[in-house]
């Protein structure tokens, strides 16, 4: 019964992202093995799992940041509205546009808050004058929960804020190019609850327009703000499904024992 | 066991004595480091600063028509006919008589050893002025005229009277002498601004050899190798650290880098003799030659340290870029190179240095050359501040070991006015995180 209504909602909801057959090797270690997620559109989905079982290398093949890394090498499948992004004629700038991304370690620039914030409106010509760019960075920083803290001093450097603000910067830079898809690597993972809190309402508000997957090492995180939910495991998919069956009844025993604190 | 926080046990005495020796070590050796420095400074300058005062005697000259033009036409074809000598012996007369006229005391000279008191540079002067301007002729002139470089000597305590009894350039009378004449105000120690602008002078008047062609020649190769090696440098390193494939080719290069990095700059004096003058045909001594081979030499020097410093950029900051869409040109030129621009800066400065310090490859392609007129651009002669003092230690007469002192001083000079623009660039840069 249960698989029935996912079977209907996929068809409701279009697939955003597709991913099949995904193998991902670093030198000689297999970091990524047979991996096939889709990830529906205006849906949140976590990946969790223990550590070092490959949730961040999959995530970063999802806009091409492994590109980056000269021993990685990506095999299979991988489309976005049906285009493989790994084709030679996609320009991996274009695609991190539109899969904006928020790093597991926060990552600002070493320039002022407003710079940080404003950089891709700017590289992206997104906006037309300083006022416009003066709106979009207020509320992209509002959005990220970090406005009250810094309206004040926003020509200061990012590197001097705290950890957790800085990883809230590095939300509101992500979103501040206004991505069809955000990818979050644990980014709630040094913020106090209050602005966990704040974090997982945007994740929510920005699932009526974009997708979001966001890694967590929080079962309560992942059941909190998304609808699916895949657990990783030394590299494999070992369970993809509803947020609510994952949790409340898991088909494999290894989800099962992470899940209630047994691996991981 | 005693396991009080009060006293120390046995291993952490052990790990606080290794710890005070060590600080020993380090303060002795910047200890070390600082009496040399202090040492060769000092020397240098006790040794160069007499380069900077001079002894002149000013006094009116009457240019003598019967000398300096005979046929009374003012015919320059006439005027050129007479030489430096005869002007020599201009100056010699009316010294003589400004002496008689002073009454200032002749001792033991002979008025005709008068003239060797005077640099024959100054003759030169005096005919250039005229030949100039021959309306001078026949009227008198308020002069300044270069002491020579033994009564100079005698002033600056290189020249004693047992020195100069057996030099035939100068006798102990004309020494007396000289002391008389500054007595008398007409022969003053003063400030030689002669020494950073005039040219190199022959073998034999070391008083009248400035550095002027080899400031202005060492000035031009330092334009050259800047504007040559900054962009070149950068943009090879750029490419090679952010945009080049790592592969064999790439590994290839990069040992190549640091091998030409260590090879021994003469070498590179041996290149550009055979590229530049023998196959291009540029002309010798000419400073784009030497500021095409100092960058030469210079870009691998530079290339190193800015590798390191793009290298020093944390990758999560290229990532971040990236991460919003930013190409890689925009990665590297707004994010990458400013942060790395303080490590460029900074081998930009430590590769020019040595390249204004640099002797031996300029020697082969000419610039050691008898310079005496003024480059008016980059292909015509010049010389180079460091050919300069290596010229001037090998000549015979000791009143170049002070010019040749001096010029390392205008060396110094030039290096900390570079050190100094570099740290404020730094500085700048540096305060935009
Ligand atoms: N840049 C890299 N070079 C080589 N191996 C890497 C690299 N990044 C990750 N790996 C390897 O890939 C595997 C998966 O790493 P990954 O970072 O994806 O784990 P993760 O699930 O994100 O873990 P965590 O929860 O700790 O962040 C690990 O075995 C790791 O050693
Ligand atoms: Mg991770």
């Amino acid at each position: 019964m249960k698989d029935m209504n996912m079977e209907s909602r996929v068809l409701i909801q279009s697939n955003k992202i597709e991913a099949r057959k995904v193998q991902v090797y670093y030198g000689t270690n297999h970091a990524i093995k047979d991996v096939d997620v889709d990830i529906l559109d205006k849906t949140v989905t976590a990946f969790i799992g223990p550590s070092g079982c490959g949730k961040s290398t999959f995530l970063r093949c999802l806009n091409r940041m492994n590109d980056t890394i000269p021993s990685c090498r990506v095999e299979g499948l991988i489309t976005i509205e049906g285009e493989d992004i790994n084709d030679p004629r996609v320009d991996p700038v274009q695609l991190r546009a539109k899969v904006g991304m928020v790093f597991q370690k926060p990552n600002p620039f070493p320039k002022s808050i407003y710079d940080n914030v404003a950089y891709g409106p700017k590289i992206h010509g997104l906006t037309r004058n300083k006022a416009e760019l003066d709106d979009v960075v207020e509320s992209c920083l509002r959005k990220a929960a970090l406005w009250n803290e810094v309206k004040d001093r926003l020509q200061a450097p990012g590197t001097g804020l705290s950890g957790g603000q800085q990883q809230r910067l590095c939300i509101a830079r992500a979103i501040a190019t206004s991505p069809e898809v955000l990818l979050m690597d644990e980014p709630c993972s040094a913020l106090d609850p209050i602005a966990t809190a704040q974090v997982e309402e945007l994740i929510d508000d920005l699932r009526s327009q974009f997708s979001v997957v966001i890694v967590t090492h929080s079962m309560q995180q992942a059941a909190r703000v998304s609808q699916r939910t895949a657990f990783f495991h030394l590299g494999n998919v070992v369970e993809y499904g509803e947020t609510t069956q994952i949790f409340t009844n898991p088909k494999d025993p290894r989800t099962e024992s992470y899940i209630t604190g047994r691996i991981g | 066991m005693n396991n009080s926080l009060l006293t120390q046990d046995k291993r952490t005495k052990q790990r606080n004595a290794a710890e005070a020796r060590f600080k020993a070590y380090g303060l002795v050796a910047i200890l070390v480091a600082l009496a040399m420095l202090v040492w060769l400074l000092v020397s240098i300058l006790s040794a160069g600063s007499p380069a900077f005062r001079q002894s002149f005697l000013t006094f009116p000259v009457l240019i003598e028509e019967s000398i300096a033009d005979k046929s009374g036409t003012r015919d320059p074809a006439v005027l050129t006919k007479v030489t430096t000598l005869g002007y020599a012996k201009i100056l010699a007369h009316s010294l003589e008589a400004e002496i008689a006229a002073k009454g200032v005391d002749l001792g033991a000279m002979k008025p005709k050893e008068i003239g060797q008191m005077i640099s024959e540079e100054s003759s030169a002067t005096l005919r250039d002025m005229v030949m100039a301007n021959p309306g001078l002729i026949g009227t008198t002139i308020p002069f300044t005229a270069i002491a020579s470089g033994r009564i100079d000597g005698y002033f600056k305590g290189r020249v004693t009277m047992e020195s100069a009894a057996l030099d035939k350039n100068t006798s102990p009378e004309q020494l007396i002498l000289a002391d008389n004449l500054r007595a008398a105000g007409i022969l003053k120690s003063e400030f030689n601004p002669g020494f950073v602008t005039m040219p190199d002078a022959s073998d034999k008047r070391p008083e009248a050899a400035g550095l002027g062609i080899a400031i202005i020649g060492s000035l031009m190769m330092m334009m050259v190798v800047l504007l040559l090696s900054l962009p070149i440098g950068v943009a090879a390193s750029v490419y090679l650290e952010e945009f080049a494939p790592k592969n064999r080719w790439t590994d290839l290069i990069e040992v190549n880098i640091a091998n030409l990095a260590a090879v021994p700059s003469i070498v590179y004096g041996i290149l550009g003799l055979s590229i530049f003058i023998n196959f291009a045909g540029l002309p010798q001594s000419a400073p784009i030659v030497g500021g095409l081979v100092l960058t030469l030499m210079t870009l691998p020097r530079i290339i190193i340290p800015t590798r390191a410093a793009l290298k020093a950029v944390p990758p999560s900051i290229r990532d971040a870029a990236l991460g919003v869409g930013a190409s890689k040109l925009q990665t590297v030129f707004h994010h990458v190179l400013p942060l790395a621009m303080p490590g460029i800066l900074t081998g930009m400065i430590i590769g020019l240095a040595q390249a204004l310090g640099e002797t031996a490859p300029l020697l082969l392609i000419g610039m050691v050359a008898f310079v005496r007129d003024f480059p008016g651009g980059l292909f015509d002669p010049a010389s180079a501040l460091p050919v300069q003092v290596y010229t001037w230690t090998t000549r015979g007469d000791p009143g170049f070991v002070e010019r040749a002192s001096g010029a390392i001083i205008v060396l110094l000079v030039v290096l900390i006015v570079m050190n100094a623009a570099a740290i404020y660039l730094r500085r700048k840069f540096e305060r935009r995180w």
